[in-house]
């Protein structure tokens, strides 16, 4: 076991590595000059061969005449820096946000608490409604509760997350007033205490939990349903029944427990996609997220937030793919994964 | 199935029958027999109510996406200002029945029309809450009073009782009703000096003309030009609004441009076939001004974008000019009525039933709408009748948008799928079929890919590689993006299905026959996977629909003004547009809902139509 996430750890910094490289270069393909971008305040006030000398040596300075692979890995703090140190993502430096006038450590903290909060809500939401769902549906099968259950799940799956989120915004916001439109705290107001201060937040984020969600059950639950009626059509189900097992332990031991596999699978990929799916929903609501803070970064070319945060995501995926892969002999003693 | 069952009835009643009929039951031999696989796949899924329903519900909107773009053209330079947030409705020149045969004057606004009749009582008709006034509300003086005048603009109406006394309605707040210093005087005075020949409205300001040769102007001055020169007093017998500017028409025949701001306008350039010509009428769009000239010539000058010079062959002399905003009409001796100009509302094609009579006495246009009255009093109407769909912020047709718009989504999703698919194949053909390092090198790809968060990853692809080119291209790059990132799934679609057939005996025969391994991959082995690998073309198809419109909505997609389903959502998540302008986004997000939901209905039946198995779930 010890071998085998070894193995799998020394894969995934060889894939970090190319994924890193991938981006890094494809940022590389943006024609800006952060030189010429610093010197042209003062471009006026010089003379030409004067400026051409200072912007030279600027560019020498900030290390803009080096190959691309150098400056690749000065990036990533494996070679010194120009100024003599190792600064890079190895040592923590994430790089300077052009657009915040910050560094993008400081920068992230914030939307990552916000990004978290709202996706360990939606995320623990939307299993505990799917997974019950699902199992009902498998064991009642063909039923009229089923049929339905079915045709809302496409609708659920087939509309893209920003439309669910305009229709509920104009149900609950618009028409009955219940939830606030965007934000995550109520302006301009003093928390007496820290508990006042969670449940206005829980108050801001409900209706983009509930819109993420419902956006995530219908895929979901048909994943479950099916995984339940496949372990339910097997032959050791009808043994266990015929031994007279009762119908409750035959349903959440001998199956459930069996159609865990698949499901584990695709709950990972789903906890992941949920953080690139906030990028919409972040946006529909404005909040301060990862997703916005992306898109904010995208939108002001500020590239070293956003090659950053690109990083955050592929370092999350490998992760959700390890821990996925491990899960599968945690969950099913028949896969072992060390082999 | 018996030979009399065969071509029973019209074949469209036997489809029908056969999709959504009962079904025939046969032996299990029967159907054995009878059925070879395609025809079982189909029976299959034409069985399924659901899916049919997805198939039709798919095809009716594909066929519109196709068909519609050619009768409803787009131009994507257009905006109108006059003509923003209106919602759905075709009512705009349904003309109150109270009107109809005892019509005085009729004044069309931007979207609505005032009328008024014999009586003095005033109509108002079409879409009436025009920028924040509401013209149906008229006043209850105005009800009052016996009016014998109206004059609608953009967004407010005037009215004249016969008492001379001057009524301004809609929207008041950029002094649309605070009428001159040198008004008011002549108002006092009364008698000819008040005596109103002319009344006329435009663009937030409104002009009358006195029978003693003075005209005034009054309201918003901002913009337009509203003042006019004392050497002009006395002499005027008429006058034209353009949006912010007018021209007059003076009692000896000749034209000029009696405002202050002549230097800079091209109206106060007279064109050279006006010279010596005795004018008898004008009229004004709102870039330019039309003279006819008592030779029945018509001469039009200034600012021409829209076709307003391109005067058709009349077939008698004119004798009344009338100006929209963007096309004049022309009523002829003989009768006939002829109008030029913009037609992107139908305002200056002329019903057939216009001229067939001949017996056209009046024509009222404006804006974009032209009403014709009979000998017999009969009403008939042409130009902008309304939106189906409404419009959006800058005046353009939801209606067209989502049609040209789910061309381009549509085109975007078949593309970016046949890329994925093309991929997906021949890498997963290659690492099922040969194995090995090829196999653990492919995988091991497809698991990266697979594994980047696909939105931000084709966001950031789209702003590096899109930042440098135009429109097109940008469409071409977001097809590879979605293409070149969603092949992983069918790869090893492809990759577990080719595994599971290579140990078969067909393709031992054919490797011992001495068939090249290439051909034994696709030529033996991918027609036997081609069914499944459908269902998950007909899947994706609706994936890459959703991801192109969801990158568009983020901004990273098709760049407006060309319309996709996404990009035409974008911005609709405040409460102002979700609640007061619910047509913006309700049309295409439903349009674009049905057909994922349609495209995923089909993929489903498909599937449980291929696989029997999964059709038990």
């Amino acid at each position: 076991m010890g071998k085998y996430i070894l193995k799998r750890l020394g894969y995934m910094v060889i894939v970090f590595g190319v994924v890193s490289l991938l981006m890094y270069s494809l940022y590389n393909l943006i024609p800006t000059d952060p030189a010429r971008a610093q010197l042209e305040p003062m471009k006026s006030t010089l003379k030409p061969a004067e400026y051409e000398q200072m912007y030279q040596e600027l560019r020498s300075q900030m290390g803009l005449d080096a190959p691309l692979l150098v400056r690749y890995a000065r990036w990533m703090g494996i070679v010194k820096d120009v100024d003599g140190t190792y600064s890079g993502l190895l040592q923590g430096e994430f790089g300077y946000s052009s657009f915040f006038k910050k560094d993008v450590v400081q920068v992230i903290v914030e939307p990552m608490k916000n990004t978290i909060f709202i996706n360990i809500f939606s995320t623990i939401l939307a299993l505990a409604i799917t997974i019950p769902l699902g199992i009902y549906c498998a064991v009642h099968k063909k039923s009229k509760f089923d049929s339905a259950v079915q045709v809302v799940t496409i609708l659920g799956y087939s509309i893209p997350t920003y439309i669910i989120a305009l229709i509920f915004i104009f149900f609950f916001c618009v028409v009955w007033q219940i939830f606030p439109i965007m934000g995550t705290k109520t302006a301009g107001m003093v928390y007496e205490n820290g508990w006042q201060e969670f449940t206005d937040k829980l108050y801001h984020i409900a209706l983009p939990v509930i819109v993420m969600t419902f956006g995530s059950l219908g895929g979901m639950t048909r994943y479950v349903r099916a995984a339940m009626i496949d372990s339910l059509g097997m032959d050791y189900i009808r043994t266990a029944r015929a031994k007279g097992v009762k119908e409750r332990i035959v349903i959440y031991s001998h199956a459930w427990r069996n159609a865990l596999l698949p499901v584990i699978t695709s709950i990972i990929g789903w906890f992941l996609s949920i953080f690139s799916g906030s990028v919409v929903i972040e946006n529909t609501f404005s909040l301060n997220g990862m997703g916005k803070l992306y898109w904010q970064g995208l939108n002001n070319f500020d590239f070293e937030l956003v090659l950053a945060i690109q990083m955050f995501y592929t370092v999350v995926s490998l992760i959700g793919m390890l821990i996925m892969d491990l899960s599968y002999g945690l969950v099913d003693p028949r896969v072992r994964v060390d082999k | 199935m018996s030979n009399e069952n065969k071509k029973k009835g019209f074949f469209l009643t036997r489809w029908f029958k056969r999709w959504f009929g009962p079904r025939q039951e046969m032996s299990a031999l029967e159907e054995e027999q009878l059925q070879s696989p395609i025809r079982t796949i189909i029976k299959n899924f034409t069985g399924k109510k659901l899916s049919m329903f997805g198939l039709i519900g798919f095809l009716a909107v594909f066929l519109l996406v196709l068909i519609a773009p050619n009768y409803l053209e787009m131009d994507l330079g257009y905006q109108d200002s006059t003509l923003s947030n209106i919602p759905p409705t075709m009512n705009m020149m349904k003309v109150p029945s109270e009107l109809k045969g005892n019509v005085k004057k009729i004044s069309p606004g931007t979207t609505f029309a005032i009328g008024v009749d014999n009586d003095g009582e005033v109509y108002s008709w079409g879409y009436t809450n025009v920028a924040g006034g509401e013209m149906a509300h008229i006043p209850e003086e105005v009800q009052n009073a016996h009016i014998v005048d109206i004059a609608a603009g953009y967004d407010h109406a005037v009215a004249l009782d016969d008492q001379g006394e001057l009524y301004v309605w809609g929207n008041t707040r950029l002094q649309q009703d605070m009428f001159s210093p040198e008004m008011r005087q002549a108002m006092m005075k009364g008698g000819d000096a008040w005596n109103i020949v002319q009344l006329e409205a435009s663009n937030q300001f409104s002009a009358v003309v006195t029978a003693d040769g003075n005209l005034y102007l009054w309201g918003n001055g901002n913009m337009a030009d509203i003042k006019v020169r004392k050497s002009y007093q006395g002499r005027i017998k008429k006058v034209a609004l353009t949006g912010f500017a007018y021209v007059v028409l003076l009692d000896d025949g000749t034209v000029a441009y009696a405002g202050y701001k002549d230097k800079d306008s091209v109206l106060a350039k007279l064109p050279a076939a006006l010279e010596g010509k005795k004018v008898v009428d004008i009229a004004a769009t709102s870039q330019n001004a039309a003279a006819v000239t008592e030779d029945g010539q018509v001469v039009v000058w200034g600012n021409t974008t829209k076709g307003e010079k391109d005067v058709p062959e009349l077939s008698s002399k004119p004798i009344d000019i009338y100006g929209g905003r963007y096309h004049y009409t022309v009523l002829c001796e003989n009768g006939d009525v002829f109008a030029w100009g913009d037609n992107t509302h139908g305002q200056s094609e002329i019903p057939a039933s216009v001229n067939a009579g001949g017996d056209i006495v009046n024509v009222y246009a404006g804006f974009f709408q032209n009403y014709a009255i009979t000998s017999t009093g009969d009403i008939k109407t042409w130009g902008l009748r309304g939106y189906l769909c409404g419009t959006d912020d800058l005046g353009r047709d939801i209606l067209t948008r989502i049609v040209h718009g789910g061309l381009v989504t549509m085109t975007v999703g078949a593309l970016a799928v046949l890329i994925s698919t093309v991929i997906g194949i021949v890498l997963g053909g290659l690492a099922g079929y040969f194995g090995g390092a090829i196999d653990m090198v492919v995988m091991r790809i497809a698991e990266v890919v697979g594994g980047l968060p696909f939105i931000p990853f084709a966001m950031i692809l789209s702003a590096v590689l899109g930042s440098r080119v135009d429109t097109t291209q940008r469409m071409y790059i977001i097809m590879v993006v979605l293409g070149v990132l969603s092949w992983p799934s069918i790869c090893r679609l492809v990759r577990a299905q080719i595994l599971a057939e290579r140990e078969k005996e067909f393709v031992t025969a054919a490797k011992a026959m001495g068939v090249k391994e290439g051909v034994i991959v696709f030529k033996h082995i991918l027609p036997n996977v081609i069914s499944i690998l459908l269902v998950s073309m007909t899947l994706d198809f609706a994936t890459c629909m959703l991801t192109e419109s969801t990158l568009s909505y983020l901004g990273f997609g098709i760049p407006l003004p060309t319309p996709t389903w996404g990009n035409m959502l974008t911005g609709a998540n405040n409460s102002i547009i979700i609640q007061q302008y619910w047509w913006r986004w309700v049309f295409p997000a439903a349009i674009c809902g049905f057909c994922t939901i349609c495209i995923n209905l089909i993929g489903d039946g498909l599937r449980d139509a291929i696989d029997p198995k999964s059709a038990e779930r």
